[in-house]
C-alpha cells in the first residue's frame, strides 16, 4: 500500500504520465488495447446440426476465421462501439449450401457467446 | 533545484521498484532458429539450432506457479524468429485464457496478412518489428535482399490495425546513422507511431565488424537527432532502455533510465534458464523451469540485479553518476564483468561532434 503510494507521487512528479510504459531494448510496448473475445458455434436451420467451414469475418477489419468440424469459432478482436460480423457459407456445395448472414453486435463490453443458425439455400 | 528534487525523487523510486520486483514484463525464447542471418546477431539476439523450441506445456507449467498476477503483466515472444514457432498462436490464445497478454518481437520476414489475422485472433496485443534503415542498409544489416519488402509489407498490416500497440525498433549503426531522418519520413507515411533506437554492443558478430558500432561522436548525432524529434512531436521516438546517457537524460526518453532487468523484466530462456532480457550473460541465469520453481526464483533470487552495487567497478568504482546509472544496462556486463562494456555517458562525453547543439 505505501509503496503503491509512493509510485504516484513518483510517477507524478516524473516528466510523463506513462510512467510504468517501460519496454526492454528488444521488447515491445505494452499492450493497453481492449479486445473481446466472440465465440460461437453456427448450426443448420433444417438438420440442427453443426456446420463447418463457415467463414465468420467482421465487416470492419480484415479478420476472419472458419467453424470447425462442431461448427464452432472463437477469435479476438477490437472492442468497438458497433461490430458487424458476417457468417458466408464460401465452400460451394461442401458441407451444405447456405444463405449469408450478417450480425450486428452492439454490446461489446464484454466477451460474447453466439448462437449462429444459418438456412440452407 | 526541481531537476536535483526530480533526479532524487527517481533514485527513491528505483530503489522501491526494486523492493517491489513486481514482474510485469516476461520473456518467452520461445526458439532460437531463425529465417536470416543478421550481421549483428549474437549482440542483440541468440540464434542456435542446436536448441529445440520449448515445448508449450513446459513454459505454461512454469509461469502457472506465478502466484500474483500484476494487472500489466504481459508476455514477449523473442527469439530467433518466433514466426517459425507453428504452434504461436495456440501458445498466444492459452495466455489469454490464462488472463495474461501477450505480444512479440519480429523481423518481419514472416509476417503476411494470414499470419496478422491468425496473430490477431489469437489475441495479440502488441508488437514490435525491426526495421533497420532505408532499402539497402536495412538489407545489408538483415543479409537478406528481400528483407526490407517484407518488412514494409509488414509495417503496412501492423500499421493497419487499431488493436495493436505496435513500434518500429531500428539498431542504428554507420551504415544508417545519416538515413534517420528519411526513415522517419518513411514510417510517418507507412503511419507508424512509434519508433524506438537502439546501438549495438561490441559482443557476437558485432565485435568483428566495426560498421555496426557507432563512434562517439555518432552516439551524440543519434542523441541530438531523438531529442529534437521528441521535441516536434511528429511520431513518438526514443532512445532504448540500453543505458545512461549523461546530460541527455531525460531528453531522449519518457523517463530516467532505469534497467528494468530483474527488477520488472524477467525470462525463461530457450533451455529453461531464468534470467531478464535475453541480451544479458547467459551466466546471470538465476535457476532453471526444469528444476525450480519459476516464481519462487523471480521472488527469491535475483540479487545480482536488484542489488547492483557489485558494478563499482573498473570505471564505474569512482563515477560520480553512479546512483543514477548503477553500471549501466545489465546486457553490458559480459565475461569477466570486471568493467562495463559500454559506457553511454563517457562516449558523450568525448565526443567532439558539436553540429546540432
Ligand atoms: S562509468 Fe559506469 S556508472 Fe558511470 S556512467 Fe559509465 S557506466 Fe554508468
Ligand atoms: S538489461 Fe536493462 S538496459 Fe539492457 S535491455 Fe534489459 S532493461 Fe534494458
Amino acid at each position: 500500500m505505501k509503496r503503491n503510494v509512493i509510485r504516484q507521487i513518483v510517477g507524478g512528479l516524473s516528466l510523463t504520465s506513462a510512467m510504468f510504459v517501460f519496454q526492454a531494448c528488444y521488447g515491445t510496448p505494452q499492450d493497453f488495447g481492449l479486445d473481446l473475445l466472440i465465440e460461437g458455434q453456427v448450426k443448420s436451420k433444417t438438420s440442427g446440426l453443426p456446420i463447418k467451414g463457415i467463414k465468420v469475418s467482421v465487416a470492419d477489419n480484415m479478420q476472419y476465421t472458419w467453424t470447425n468440424e462442431e461448427g464452432e469459432f472463437s477469435f479476438y478482436t477490437e472492442m468497438l462501439e458497433e461490430l458487424t460480423l458476417r457468417f458466408q457459407d464460401v465452400d460451394s456445395i461442401k458441407n451444405g449450401l447456405h444463405v449469408d448472414k450478417d450480425t450486428v453486435l452492439t454490446d461489446l463490453s464484454k466477451d460474447i457467446y453466439l448462437d449462429i443458425v444459418l438456412e440452407e439455400k | 533545484m526541481l531537476s536535483s528534487l526530480i533526479k532524487y525523487s527517481f533514485r527513491k523510486f528505483k530503489v522501491s521498484e526494486t523492493k517491489r520486483h513486481e514482474l510485469n514484463y516476461l520473456f518467452w525464447e520461445c526458439t532460437t532458429r531463425c529465417n536470416l542471418n543478421c550481421l549483428h546477431c549474437g549482440s542483440d539476439c541468440s540464434k542456435n539450432s542446436v536448441n529445440k523450441d520449448m515445448p508449450a506445456e513446459d513454459f505454461f507449467e512454469a509461469i502457472d506457479t506465478i502466484k500474483r498476477i500484476p494487472q500489466n503483466f504481459t508476455v514477449v515472444f523473442t527469439g530467433g524468429e518466433p514466426l517459425l514457432r507453428k504452434d504461436l498462436e495456440l501458445c498466444g490464445k492459452e495466455l489469454r485464457r490464462r488472463g495474461f497478454k501477450w505480444s512479440m518481437v519480429s523481423n518481419g520476414h514472416l509476417y503476411d496478412k494470414e499470419r496478422h489475422i491468425s496473430l490477431l485472433n489469437a489475441g495479440i496485443g502488441a508488437l514490435t518489428i525491426s526495421l533497420d534503415g532505408l532499402k539497402e542498409s536495412h538489407n545489408w544489416l538483415r543479409n537478406n535482399e528481400k528483407s526490407f519488402d517484407k518488412v514494409m509489407n509488414a509495417v503496412q498490416l501492423a500499421a493497419s490495425s487499431n488493436r495493436l500497440n505496435f513500434d518500429i525498433v531500428t539498431c542504428v549503426n554507420q551504415r544508417n546513422i545519416n538515413e534517420l531522418e528519411q526513415i522517419k519520413k518513411l514510417l510517418i507515411s507507412k503511419n507508424v507511431k512509434a519508433w524506438r533506437l537502439f546501438t549495438i554492443i561490441p559482443i557476437g558478430r558485432a565485435v568483428h565488424n566495426p560498421e555496426l558500432l557507432l563512434t562517439d561522436n555518432q552516439l551524440v548525432q543519434l542523441m541530438d537527432f531523438i531529442a529534437a524529434c521528441r521535441k516536434s512531436k511528429e511520431i513518438d521516438i526514443k532512445f532504448s532502455c540500453e543505458g545512461y546517457v549523461g546530460k541527455y537524460e531525460p531528453l531522449v526518453r519518457d523517463s530516467f533510465f532505469f534497467c528494468r532487468a530483474g527488477i520488472n523484466i524477467g525470462s525463461i530462456l530457450i533451455d529453461g534458464s531464468i534470467s531478464a532480457c535475453p541480451n544479458i550473460a547467459r551466466s546471470f541465469s538465476q535457476g532453471n523451469i526444469y528444476k525450480d520453481n519459476f516464481y519462487s526464483v523471480w521472488d527469491n533470487k535475483f540479487q545480482p540485479f536488484r542489488n547492483r552495487d557489485w558494478t563499482r567497478i573498473g570505471q564505474c568504482k569512482t563515477c560520480k553518476d553512479f546512483k543514477d546509472c548503477q553500471g549501466n544496462g545489465l546486457h553490458n556486463w559480459h565475461g569477466e564483468k570486471n568493467n562495463v562494456l559500454v559506457c553511454h555517458k563517457e562516449k558523450i562525453e568525448t565526443a567532439t561532434y558539436r553540429e546540432h547543439r
